[in-house]
C-alpha cells in the first residue's frame, strides 16, 4: 500500500529528478563555485604562499583582524597606477583591434555576395588564420616583425632603404605590432559571422527599398545594417569576451613590453601571480575586472536583450 | 484612353529555360489588369521585368510610349507592393511611408503633409508611430500599398496582394483595394493565380501559362470564351468540362462522337465550319447546362455518380463516355432519381477546341 501524504515517495519523478542531478551539483560546487568563493575571501587580505602563513590560516584571518585591512586594500587596487595602465590598455587595444575587424570582416563579407573567380580559395583562406593556435600565431608575427625581419624588408622594398622600425621594441609600434596580430588573427571570425548575417538578410525589403529608388548605399545603412543589429551585436560581444583576455600573442610578442607599454590585464594578472607570488592582490584585481567586464557585456547586449528574452 | 504600358514581344530566358516567351500585350491608362496563371507561368517575371528587378533577353517595355526596358530600376516611377509585404521591420509605421520621399529628398514639412495624407488614406492614421511587430497582416499590406502610393507611382504592380491574408481579411481587403482603384484611377497590374481576385477586381485578365500568354480579354470573355482548353480549365469551379469525341452528321444534326456516348451540338454558325470527322474537345461551363426531361430537343444523357448540394446550388458528378463530367445546377433541378440525367448545355457558350493542340477552333461571340 502507497503511504498518502508529503513524505519521501520514490516514485516521485521530481525527486528522481533531483537525485540523478545530485552527483554533478557537487562536482561542479567543489570544482567551481568552491574555488571561487575561496578566491573571493582571500581577495580581501594580503596572502602570498610565499609569506610562510597556510591557506586557512589567511582564510581565517580574513574573518578576524585583518578584515578592515583587506577591504582597504581591495579598493587601494583601484588606485595602483600599473593595474589602471593596464586596464586603459586594454581597453585601447580591444576597440582599436575590434573596430579595425569589424570595418575589414564587413568590407570582405560584403564582396563576398557577388561572384568572383577563385571565390571558395579566398574563403577557406580567409578563415584559416583563426583555426590557427594563438601561440602559434604569437611566434609568427614575433618573426615577421624582427627588426631584420620579412615585414621591415617588404617596407624597404616599397620605401627603399632599410626602414627604422622597431616594431617589438618602441613601445609606440608595440601598440601597433600587438593590434596588427590581433587583427590578422581574428578578422576571419568577424568576416564569418557578418557573412552569414549578410545571407540571412531577408531579400524583399532590399527589393522594396531598390524600387522606391534608394541608391545601394542608402540601402545598405538604412536596411540592411538595422537588420544585422543583432548579429553585430553578438559578434562584437563574442570578440569582445576574448580580446579583454588577450594573453598568448602579447606574451609571445612582447612579453608586455618594452616596459609595460603592451601590458595588458591578463599580462598584469600573470605576473602578479607567477612572478611576483601575490596571489591575493592577483585574486582581487581579478575580481574586478569579472565585474566590469560582466557589466561591459550586458550593457553592450542592452540593445536585443528584450529580443533575446521574448517568449515565442 | 491612352496606353499606360505596353509589352512587346517580352522574353525571359534562364539558359535553356524561357520563363516569359514573347509577351505582347497593351494596359490602358487606369485600367486594372491582372496577370493570372499557375504558379511557374512565369506572372512573377513579367512583373520583375516591368518594375526592373529583372532584365528582359529580348523584346520593349514601353510606360507611356517611351522605352524603360533599359532604364534603372527604381528610375521608372512604378511601385510594387510585394507578396510578404516587405515592409522595413525596424522602422515605424511613419518612417516606411516616407522612405520614398526621403529618397527624393523631399523637404520634411511636404513630406509629413503627405505621408499623413496617404495615411489616412490607406487607414493608417492614427498607426503612424507604430513598428510592423505591433501590426495584424491587413495592416502591413496597407503599410505596403500607402509607402508605395506616396511616391505618385505611374503604375502600381500587387504581387499576389492577398494570399498571405486569411479568408476574412481577404474579403476586407479586396474592397479596399477595389476602393483605393476607384479613388486613385491608378492603372493596376496584379498578379495572382487566384481567379476569383482576378475576376472580381481586373477589368482585363491575362492568362499566363509556361511563359505563354494564352489570353488576354476582358474579365467576361477570359470566362465565357476562353481561347484555349487550359484557360477553360484554370478558370471556373468546377472547371470547364471537356469531351473528346468526333464531329458526325446525321442529316441537318451535328453531333460529337466519344465511342457511343453522344451530344448534339448545336447548329449556331461558329460551329458548322467544322468538318465531320474532326477529332475535337467540346468544352461546356460546369454552370452552362439545364436539366431537362428525358429526350428533350438537343438533349445528352449522362450516368447520374453523386449529388454535392451546397445550398442553393449543387454540383453534380456524372459519368459520360469513357469519363466525368461535373456541373452546378440550381437545387430545385437536382434529379431525385439516381439513374440517368438529361442535360442541355447553353448553345451559346459551348465551345469547340482542337482535340490535339487545345486551342479553340473557332472564337465564340467574344471575337
Amino acid at each position: 500500500m502507497r503511504r498518502a501524504g508529503r513524505g519521501f515517495d520514490p516514485n516521485n519523478k521530481k525527486y528522481i529528478g533531483g537525485l540523478l542531478i545530485t552527483p554533478i551539483q557537487l562536482l561542479l560546487t567543489a570544482l567551481l563555485i568552491f574555488p571561487f568563493v575561496l578566491e573571493l575571501i582571500l581577495s580581501f587580505s594580503e596572502w602570498s604562499p610565499v609569506q610562510g602563513i597556510g591557506l586557512w590560516e589567511a582564510v581565517g584571518e580574513v574573518f578576524t583582524e585583518d578584515l578592515s585591512q583587506g577591504i582597504n586594500y581591495n579598493i587601494l587596487i583601484t588606485e595602483e597606477p600599473r593595474f589602471l595602465e593596464a586596464l586603459g590598455r586594454t581597453a585601447l587595444i580591444s576597440v582599436t583591434s575590434l573596430i579595425l575587424e569589424f570595418l575589414i570582416g564587413l568590407g570582405l563579407a560584403t564582396l563576398f555576395l557577388k561572384a568572383f573567380p577563385a571565390k571558395r580559395v579566398f574563403f577557406t583562406a580567409l578563415l584559416t588564420p583563426m583555426m590557427i593556435m594563438p601561440v602559434v600565431v604569437g611566434y609568427t608575427w614575433y618573426m615577421l616583425l624582427q627588426y631584420t625581419g620579412p615585414v621591415n624588408q617588404v617596407i624597404g622594398w616599397i620605401g627603399g632603404g632599410q626602414p627604422d622600425l622597431q616594431w617589438l621594441n618602441n613601445g609606440f609600434l608595440a601598440f601597433f605590432a600587438v593590434v596588427i596580430t590581433e587583427v590578422w588573427h581574428w578578422t576571419p571570425l568577424f568576416f564569418l559571422i557578418l557573412l552569414s548575417g549578410l545571407n540571412a538578410v531577408p531579400q524583399n525589403p532590399i527589393r522594396a527599398a531598390t524600387v522606391l529608388g534608394a541608391s545601394d548605399w542608402r540601402i545598405f545603412w538604412t536596411v540592411v545594417m538595422p537588420s544585422m543589429k543583432g548579429i553585430i551585436i553578438i559578434a562584437f560581444v563574442i570578440r569582445g569576451m576574448e580580446v579583454i583576455k588577450l594573453f598568448d600573442e602579447i606574451y609571445l610578442l612582447t612579453r608586455g613590453g618594452p616596459g609595460t607599454a603592451t601590458e595588458t590585464i591578463s599580462l598584469y594578472l600573470y605576473k602578479l601571480a607567477f612572478e611576483d607570488f601575490r596571489l591575493a592582490y592577483a585574486g582581487s584585481a581579478g575580481f574586478i575586472i569579472l565585474i566590469l567586464t560582466v557589466v561591459l557585456i550586458n550593457v553592450m547586449l542592452k540593445p536585443i536583450r528584450y529580443q533575446l528574452l521574448e517568449k515565442r | 484612353m491612352a496606353i499606360k504600358l505596353e509589352l512587346i514581344k517580352l522574353r525571359k530566358e534562364y539558359g535553356s529555360l524561357i520563363a516569359v516567351d514573347d509577351v505582347s500585350l497593351q494596359v490602358e491608362e487606369g485600367e486594372t489588369m491582372a496577370l493570372l496563371g499557375p504558379s511557374g507561368c512565369g506572372k512573377s517575371t513579367t512583373l520583375n521585368m516591368i518594375v526592373g528587378l529583372e532584365l528582359p533577353t529580348s523584346g520593349d517595355i514601353l510606360i507611356d510610349g517611351q522605352s524603360v526596358a533599359k532604364t534603372p530600376v527604381g528610375r521608372r516611377n512604378v511601385g510594387l507592393v510585394f507578396q510578404d509585404y516587405a515592409v522595413f521591420t525596424h522602422m515605424t509605421v511613419r518612417q516606411n511611408i516616407e522612405y520614398g520621399l526621403r529618397v527624393r529628398k523631399v523637404a520634411r514639412a511636404e513630406m509629413n503633409k503627405q505621408v499623413d495624407k496617404i495615411a489616412s488614406f490607406v487607414g493608417l492614421g492614427d498607426k503612424l508611430r507604430r513598428k510592423p511587430a505591433e501590426l495584424s497582416a491587413s495592416e502591413l499590406q496597407r503599410v505596403a500599398i500607402g509607402r508605395t502610393l506616396v511616391t505618385n507611382p505611374q503604375i502600381l504592380l500587387l504581387d499576389e496582394p492577398l494570399s498571405n491574408l486569411e479568408a476574412e481579411m481577404r474579403h476586407q481587403m479586396r474592397r479596399e483595394l477595389h476602393r483605393i482603384q476607384l479613388e486613385t484611377k491608378q492603372t493596376i497590374i496584379y498578379v495572382t493565380h487566384d481567379q476569383i481576385e482576378a475576376l472580381s477586381l481586373a477589368h482585363r485578365i491575362a492568362v499566363m501559362n509556361l511563359g505563354v500568354l494564352q489570353q488576354y480579354d476582358t474579365a467576361y470573355n477570359v470566362y465565357h470564351y476562353p481561347r484555349s482548353t487550359f484557360v477553360g480549365s484554370f478558370l471556373g469551379n468546377p472547371p470547364m468540362n471537356f469531351i473528346t469525341g468526333v464531329v458526325k452528321s446525321n442529316g441537318g444534326q451535328r453531333y460529337l462522337d466519344q465511342n457511343g456516348a453522344i451530344i448534339p451540338l448545336p447548329p449556331s454558325k461558329p460551329l458548322t465550319a467544322v468538318p465531320d470527322g474532326k477529332s475535337v474537345k467540346v468544352g461546356i461551363r460546369a454552370e452552362t447546362v439545364d436539366v431537362v426531361p428525358a429526350g428533350a430537343q438537343g438533349a445528352f444523357s449522362a450516368e447520374l455518380l453523386a449529388v454535392e448540394p451546397q445550398g442553393p446550388e449543387a454540383v453534380i458528378t456524372a459519368k459520360f463516355g469513357g469519363g466525368t463530367i461535373k456541373f452546378v445546377v440550381p437545387t430545385s433541378a437536382v434529379p431525385k432519381s439516381t439513374g440517368h440525367v438529361s442535360l442541355v448545355p447553353h448553345a451559346n457558350l459551348l465551345a469547340l477546341f482542337d482535340a490535339e493542340s487545345g486551342v479553340r477552333l473557332m472564337n465564340g461571340a467574344g471575337s
